[in-house]
């Protein structure tokens, strides 16, 4: 079995109930260890659904999800906060910083649950803000941030784990193409040191430096690509 | 993640909240030092109606005895009390007059607001049975009643007055056109219940004087102070069974009754008042304690996302659920123990200023209103910890 493995999976919202939303419609799903995977498709498609579902964040309505051949569905919550805190490193669409936590704090945070010393937590967020190019806004806090800013300080905080999963809900949304290449190249630098990396991204030029695109359309997966040029097209 | 970074993430949370914890605590104090000064206040009130009774002398019994043919019963009262030592401490006539005291130029007409002082005709108990005791000097002595010694005790104030800081003793005063000497000072003892009128601004002469000063030749009001409060009854019955031989049916009358009774009617009322204003208490609590629950609730929604951050990126239930239930035990326990010191001074102060007296929270009462703003504010400041912490991290993250 692969390392993240979806079966006939759906997420459906007000079952049964006139305003009755598939927002996941069926999706079967392999993703190997190691693989950089992007996923693309048009707002409302099912993109953040489906990576909520993969990061452990939510539970499919049917089928079935299993991480590293356990079936999520029946883990305790002390292993989940285990895999979200350990195995996935997240990156939301709308960042998720804490507001009264600074920069670094906030950065700091998945490692605190991890129980790292508060030196060396110190010093593994300063360098995961550095790699975003914030290190100069460590001590402020979200709300005297710009949106790129915040987005990369959510970054910061995934990364810093450097968990062996990382996923990345439009990490490059609020920030300006240079910007976006740069944290593409994180990314991408992650990957080569052997990270699994699953990006959504509206934008075809990053979804196609990708080894592997796929195409979600009303809750399902109409393109699974192994060359990103044929999905993307 | 152990207990200890529990503790110091809840203090981190506390301290990037601050106008939240800030007026949680406000809530908490407000809460508990109200109900302190209240309580406390009425308690003090209390104690001071109590000291007032006491300083006036408790477990006193009166008696009245008259008897028409004009034969005083005193002597034989004060020696049947001296057999009664058991129960009865002493005797003495509870009878007054009044005159202007006279020392060279001074003279207690003159006194602004007391003016004459009331003359007691007293026994040799007259002291232990009012619950007066000796400054300096000596008390009136058996021999003084016995051989009409023109001699004279006198209350503080009124020793202020006539001599200020001179020593009275064996100074010669003059009431009613005879001289008398002052033998003895009494301490201080009125609790100031009033201003018109001192239990200090007195004087005490033997009570033989009396046919003296006011040609009486029957002494018919005596005081007897009793042992303790469970003996009044007996003493009531004996002094009764005594003056019933002694005072003829058709020759005279009299009368026996303890003071207690007024001191057990005024202790009842009290105690409505307390209960009274436990309510106002109780009240005052629960109102701090919505504002406690209001404030908490206020933040559910942005406490409810932060949880769902806590969880998406490794906070399990647990470890969330233990760092807010020590920021919400913190919060509350200084905010308590905040309330207690503000409560505490309050107490003090308002002691002072209103009652004049000294008064401290009483314990019970204090630990009592710690416990329920401290248990209310850990539950409020829980409940959207133990109501986010069982969703999915998703969920959680909705609330906007
Ligand atoms: N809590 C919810 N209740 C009802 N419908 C929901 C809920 N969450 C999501 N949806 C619906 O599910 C569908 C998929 O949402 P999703 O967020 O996965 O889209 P997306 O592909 O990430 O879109 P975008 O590119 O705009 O981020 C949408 O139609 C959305 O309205
Ligand atoms: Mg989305």
């Amino acid at each position: 079995m692969k390392l993240l493995h979806l079966t006939d999976v759906y997420k459906i919202y007000q079952e049964g109930q006139e305003n009755e939303v598939r927002a996941l419609n069926g999706v079967s799903l392999d993703i190997a260890r190691g693989e950089f995977v992007s996923i693309i498709g048009a707002s409302g498609s099912g993109k953040s659904t489906l990576m909520n579902i993969l990061g452990c964040l939510d539970v499919p309505t049917y089928g079935e999800y299993y991480l590293d051949g356990q079936l999520v569905s029946e883990l305790p919550d002390r292993r989940l906060s285990k895999i979200r805190n350990l195995e996935v490193g997240f990156i939301f669409q709308g960042f998720n910083l804490i507001e009264s936590l600074t920069a670094i704090e906030n950065v700091e945070l998945p490692l605190v649950y991890q129980g790292v010393s508060a030196r060396r937590r110190r010093e593994m967020a300063e360098d995961a803000l550095e790699r975003v190019g914030l290190a100069d806004r460590a001590k402020h806090h979200p709300s005297e941030m710009s949106g790129g800013q915040q987005q990369r300080v959510a970054i910061a905080r995934a990364i810093s784990t450097r968990a062996p999963i990382l996923m990345a809900d439009e990490p490059t949304g609020a920030l300006d193409s240079r910007t976006g290449e740069h944290v593409l190249e994180i990314l991408h630098g992650l990957h080569d040191g052997g990270t699994t990396v699953i990006l959504i991204t509206h934008n075809n030029e990053l979804a196609e430096t990708a080894e592997r695109v796929i195409r979600v359309s009303d809750g399902k997966i109409v393109q699974d690509g192994k060359t990103a040029a044929e999905v993307t097209r | 993640m152990n207990i200890r970074q529990s503790f110091k993430m809840a203090l981190k949370s506390i301290w990037s909240n601050k106008v939240r914890s800030a007026l949680t605590m406000l809530g908490i104090i407000i809460g508990v030092a109200a109900v302190i000064i209240l309580v406390s206040v009425v308690r003090g009130q209390n104690i001071k109606m109590k000291e007032y009774y006491e300083s006036m002398g408790t477990n006193k019994v009166n008696i009245s005895a008259y008897v028409w043919n004009g034969k005083d019963v005193s002597q034989q009262l004060y020696d049947f009390c001296l057999e009664q030592s058991d129960i009865v401490v002493g005797v003495t006539p509870n009878m007054s007059t009044w005159g202007d005291i006279k020392y060279r130029a001074t003279n207690t007409s003159a006194h602004p607001t007391y003016g004459s002082p009331q003359v007691y005709y007293g026994s040799d108990r007259y002291s232990q049975c009012n619950n007066y005791t000796l400054e300096r000097g000596r008390d009136i002595s058996f021999l003084d009643v016995k051989t009409y010694n023109q001699v004279i005790v006198i209350g503080s104030k009124l020793s202020e007055y006539l001599f200020q800081y001179k020593n009275p003793i064996g100074e010669k005063i003059s009431l009613r056109g005879y001289t008398f000497e002052v033998v003895g000072v009494y301490k201080a003892k009125d609790t100031g219940m009033n201003e018109y009128w001192s239990l200090d601004y007195m004087a005490v002469i033997p009570y033989t004087m009396s046919r003296l000063l006011d040609k009486t030749t029957q002494i018919t009001e005596f005081t007897a102070k009793i042992k303790n409060a469970e003996s009044v009854n007996t003493a009531i019955t004996r002094l009764n069974d005594f003056l019933a031989k002694k005072v003829p049916e058709n020759s005279g009358y009299f009368y026996v009754y303890s003071e207690n009774q007024w001191l057990e009617q005024s202790d009842e009322q009290n105690k409505l008042m307390s209960n009274v204003l436990g309510g106002i208490a109780a009240i005052s609590l629960l109102v701090g304690g919505i504002g406690i629950m209001n404030i908490m609730l206020v933040t559910v929604r942005e406490r409810t996302r932060e949880i769902g951050i806590r969880k998406a990126i490794g906070g399990s239930r647990r470890t969330i659920l233990i760092q807010f239930l020590i920021e919400a035990a913190v919060v509350c326990g200084v905010g308590g123990v905040l309330g207690i010191l503000v409560g505490g001074l309050g107490t003090v102060i308002a002691g002072k200023k209103i009652l004049d007296i000294l008064v401290f929270p009483s314990m019970g009462m204090t630990v009592g209103a710690f416990a329920f703003s401290v248990a209310l504010g850990i539950t409020f400041g829980m409940y959207p910890a133990v109501k986010a912490s069982g969703l999915q991290p998703v969920e959680a993250l909705r609330a906007e």
